[in-house]
């Protein structure tokens, strides 16, 4: 990491997988760290909604379906901000490369279809660090149909049932979905994405990424 | 689902918003219940409202805070959360239903507590950008010291009350003391951004209530309610 210069300041790396549910991040993430171990870096992951207190909370509210748009991205900072603080910002101290299962561009992309406004999402997060690299794993609509109905079937408010988009599940999980893929779309060119055709096979999709991952840790 | 702040517009509802603020000990949640019986003498439609009472999250905030977990920025967060929730469950629909809605504390409490804390003020500003403004709001304010002597007569400041958090000082006597007067400064600093209605609360209960009714009155009277 001698010559790479991070983006945010610490000696640490920042990376982001993102995607929506179904695009294979989590596999990704798991060949990643694993292949940045080998490499001996100290590496960890992150997910999004993982913080101590607060995911409980987000857990609790979504199945009591208490959530608002307003309150579902509130809700959505504080777990991260917590997160950011208590285990993020720690690890890039420490000079770990640390792997992030979504970040802040998530909640832009699904708080954006759920009404909000992007600066008032930009504010909220404006405290994030920019991350060193963002892998984008883009799957069409109707792939992530099938992937998700065939594992963890289709799931209330990752279809988007919360903003009335359609009474059917799958209309709803398409629209929803869509919609989202369409925010992410538009987030590539400004913030830089590395988008990669999620629907490659995992080992040339994890190749891809390491040849990116490469340039940053040998600088 | 707006850039502009609703903060500095009139929310153009039929209901009238009516808030007290400032530090613990300063009578304001005593004022507020005497307004309310007035209003409901004379059959107006009064809602009530608290700070952190959602059902939503308050109970995961006095954990946290049981606990001593959480940073100033997402405390801010979870208090907004709070906020979010009443302000759609209950306060926009009472406005939009026309009635009065008193509320113990509103955004202007999490603007002091908060950026005494340390949080950025443009930021927590921007983060409450999606709250109605109220047609009044009470600043109550007190001293540090008096706020002390009433709150802790017969116990120790609070973790939080005191800002012990903050680390400024290991007595609980002290840092309340210091902590609390950084969310007055925040306070009166609003008083001209935001239009606050300052009262004294070392004036008698009656006093004050007759000043607070006149207010009141004013900006019913505005509404054409008159009492």
């Amino acid at each position: 990491m001698a010559k790479y210069k991070s983006k945010h300041g610490y000696e640490g790396l920042l990376i982001v997988i993102e995607g929506t549910d179904g695009s294979g991040k989590s596999t990704q993430i798991s060949r990643l760290k694993r292949w940045i171990e080998d490499q001996s870096y100290g590496a960890m992951v992150s997910e999004w909604k993982t913080s101590k207190f607060i995911a409980d909370a987000i857990n609790d509210a979504k199945d009591r379906n208490l959530l608002n748009a307003t309150t579902f991205s509130l809700l959505y900072a504080a777990d991260f901000a917590d997160r950011l603080e208590q285990v993020i910002i720690p690890a890039l101290k420490a000079g770990f490369v640390v792997i992030l299962d979504r970040y802040v561009y998530t909640a832009y992309a699904r708080d954006v279809v759920r009404g909000h406004n992007i600066e008032w999402l930009k504010n909220l997060y404006d405290y994030a660090p920019e991350p060193d690299m963002v892998f984008y794993l883009d799957v069409p609509v109707e792939i992530l149909l099938k992937r998700i109905i065939g594992t963890t079937g289709l799931d209330y408010w990752e279809s988007g049932r919360d903003i009335g988009l359609s009474s059917d599940f799958y209309k709803s999980f398409q629209i929803y979905q869509g919609k989202c893929l369409d925010e992410y779309q538009k987030m590539i060119k400004e913030y830089g994405f590395i988008p990669i055709d999620g629907t490659l096979s995992e080992k040339d999709i994890h190749k891809t990424i390491v040849s990116h991952v490469k340039n940053i840790l040998k600088g | 689902m707006q850039s502009k702040s609703r903060l500095n517009e009139p929310h153009n509802l039929p209901g009238t918003l009516v808030c007290v603020e400032g530090i613990d000990g300063s009578g304001k949640s005593t004022q507020l219940a005497i307004l309310r019986d007035w209003l409901k003498s004379l059959k107006q439609d009064v809602i009530f409202t608290e700070w952190n009472s959602s059902d939503l999250i308050s109970q995961t905030t006095k954990l946290a805070k049981k606990k001593n977990l959480l940073s100033p920025r997402t405390f801010s967060l979870l208090h907004a959360v709070d906020f979010a929730d009443r302000l759609e469950q209950v306060i926009i629909p009472a406005l939009k239903a026309g009635f009065i809605v008193l509320a113990d504390r509103y955004v202007y409490t999490a603007f002091a507590r908060d950026v005494a804390r340390g949080v950025d003020r443009d930021w927590v500003r921007k983060v409450y950008g999606f709250a109605v403004k109220p047609d009044l709001t009470m600043y109550f304010r007190v001293s540090e010291d008096v706020s002390l002597e009433r709150i802790c007569s017969n116990r120790s400041p609070k973790f939080y009350e005191a800002g012990m958090d903050l680390k400024i000082s290991a007595d609980p006597y002290e840092s309340y003391k210091i902590f609390q007067k950084r969310v007055n400064d925040e306070y009166k600093s609003m008083i001209d951004e935001y239009g606050l209605v300052e009262i004294d609360a070392n004036d008698s209960i009656h006093a004050k209530q007759v000043f607070f009714r006149e207010k009141v009155k004013e900006v019913l009277a505005q509404k054409g309610i008159t009492l």
